[in-house]
């Protein structure tokens, strides 16, 4: 298959036309809108209800990005990542930008930044209703270096699940298998993973438990804070942050180029 | 023909799904600035040849010359002047027809930006190019699709069976256009199974039966020969021994209200009428038989179901 020099400029509109396709698709827009920013307002105007004189900075900023990274924003960054993966190929459209010219590595490749940066538009919006609720809460400051942390680790999260939603809904064309594959293993085939023991440090593989790692002041794992998964809490699973960030870029890299290799192959 | 005056080549072009052939040894000449049919019946192999020669599959064997350019190895030059619609065009449904070029646009690079809105013009789209596509009509998305074409500045544009889904008004207006564009210079191939809309649209055609070029050349080549008259007579058993012995005549054939008459030049038809009323037939009418490109056409191909003998 034939690949070609993309120029910047043309990297930059290309990206922007996917960001286009993806921003214009309203269902999935509303449905994201919900996800990462509806449902943190949600979570803070119940928890703030519930609490005396507010939340403390620390506890609210960790479930806000937990919220974020972890779960519903997560689900934002399926959401967007399987509709960068397979929009082109099921509105018929990918055919004719193969006959352009253009690389298909190059049209594969741009998706991954553009579904990235919708679905950080999404959870860093979610992540700033967090800050907000959290300062306005009443429950004391929060150091600038926190707050990044927290952001840092909603950025690194989203990203790894958009890449990865991207690179699988590519390899199966289907949207709907991708977000069913996915989302169960998230949920449900990781949980299980987890609990089994005596898959000992194999677990340390698990997408949800490097994340959890790497989640800022609070590493999963330890004695301290041990299960990823609040379902889970007697169980103990250390691993380093470099283990936990080779796991995370795996997680990421894998599935691009699985999906790469799928498009050179697939029929135009 | 000239190699410079062609705009498509290939030589022993053969692709195979399976024990399925379905282009076979072709050999294809589409000459430059012209409007070029290719006809075939439905599976004869048309979608299939438009798809080699725009790279979307790979040959089993043979080559593909575009503009002077081999294929694949030049693939993404010689796509960036070619603009073509296969079997229908696609678009973002949630997306203007405005906004669907864009998309095309900055696949192509940044030079084509300025052509969306001179595209969308010339097509009849500008005032509906900010509606989404799904409100389309089949008309608008094949003219829409010509469009998009038309943001490569094409020298060649491939159109595989760009009149289906248009109304006769649809039809004339995308026939006009293809003529402004070839007579702009342009080679346009026409991938079509309206064989009466390729004769009007093209210059020359390819036949394409069960994956091979049974015939290609000037359409009137295909529909020319040897001039045939229809004679309506009585008797026409005295009209058919008078002019079994005519040496002008190079054919003569029975029919119910008189005969059909091959001559080599048209010239002798009038003398061949005043032979057969001076015999004693009686001649009531002469008409040119007019061979249509259906006709040629059915008589080259293999009908669905038929085997090739």
């Amino acid at each position: 298959m034939t690949t070609s020099f993309m120029t910047t400029v043309t990297a930059r509109q290309m990206i922007f036309a996917e960001i286009l396709k993806l921003r214009r698709h309203r269902s999935t827009m509303l449905t994201a809108g919900v996800l990462s920013i509806g449902i943190t307002v949600l979570y803070f105007l119940v928890i703030e209800s519930r609490s005396n004189g507010g939340i403390p900075v620390p506890k609210a900023l960790s479930s806000g990005s937990a919220l974020l990274a972890m779960y519903f924003g997560s689900f934002t960054a399926m959401l967007i990542g399987t509709m960068a993966g397979t929009l082109d190929v099921t509105s018929g459209v990918f055919r004719d930008l193969v006959a352009t010219g253009r690389s298909r590595i190059d049209l594969f490749l741009v998706r991954v930044p553009a579904a990235v940066a919708v679905a950080l538009a999404f959870n860093l919006v979610g992540f700033a209703v967090s800050v907000f609720a959290a300062l306005a809460g009443g429950g004391g400051s929060a150091e600038p270096a926190l707050i990044a942390q927290y952001a840092g680790w909603v950025v690194l999260a989203t990203t790894v699940v958009t890449a990865l939603s991207v690179g699988i809904a590519t390899l199966t064309g289907s949207r709907s298998l991708t977000l069913t594959a996915v989302i169960g293993w998230q949920t449900v085939a990781t949980t299980l993973l987890y609990s089994a023991e005596f898959l000992g440090s194999l677990r340390q593989g698990l997408l949800e438990v490097a994340l959890s790692q790497l989640r800022p002041g609070l590493a999963v794992g330890t004695h301290e804070h041990p299960g990823s998964s609040n379902a889970l809490p007697g169980l103990v699973l250390p691993m380093s942050t470099v283990t936990a960030i080779l796991v995370l870029a795996a997680w990421a890299v894998l599935p691009i180029v699985v999906g790469a290799r799928r498009i050179q192959n697939q029929d135009a | 023909m000239n190699e410079s005056s062609l705009t498509i080549t290939t030589r022993g072009l053969t692709k195979r799904f399976g024990h399925r052939t379905a282009v076979a040894d072709l050999d294809l000449a589409v000459p430059s600035g012209r409007a070029f049919g290719l006809l075939g019946h439905n599976g004869a192999g048309k979608t299939t040849l438009i798809r080699l020669l725009l790279g979307l599959l790979q040959p089993d064997s043979g080559s593909i010359t575009i503009a002077g350019h081999r294929l694949p190895e030049h693939r993404q030059e010689v796509l960036a002047g070619v603009g073509a619609i296969i079997e229908e065009p696609h678009f973002h449904g949630h997306l203007s027809g405005r906004e669907n070029l864009r998309i095309v646009a900055a696949v192509r690079g940044p030079h084509t930006f300025p052509r969306i809105e001179p595209a969308l013009a010339r097509v009849g789209l500008l005032e509906r190019g900010g509606d989404r596509v799904r409100t389309y009509s089949q008309g608008m998305r094949q003219r829409l699709g010509i469009a998009r074409c038309l943001l490569a500045d094409p020298h060649l544009l491939i159109l595989d069976e760009p009149m289906n889904g248009l109304d006769p008004g649809g039809i004339l207006q995308l026939r006009q256009l293809i003529a402004e564009l070839v007579a702009e210079g342009r080679t346009v191939v026409l991938s079509s199974h309206l064989l009466g809309e390729i004769e009007k649209t093209c210059q020359a055609v390819a036949v394409i039966d069960q994956g091979r070029i049974v015939w290609q050349g000037a359409i009137a080549d295909l529909v020319g020969g040897a001039p045939q008259y229809d004679i309506n007579c009585d008797p026409t058993s005295l009209a058919v021994a008078m002019l079994s012995a005519d040496p002008t005549v190079v054919q003569v054939t029975a029919r119910t209200d008189g005969v059909r008459v091959t001559v080599a030049d048209p010239s002798d038809v009038s003398r061949i009428n005043a032979r057969l009323i001076g015999a004693g037939v009686a001649v009531s009418g002469v008409s040119p038989v007019r061979i249509s490109l259906e006709d040629r056409f059915l008589q080259l191909t293999t009908r669905t179901g038929d085997a090739r003998p």
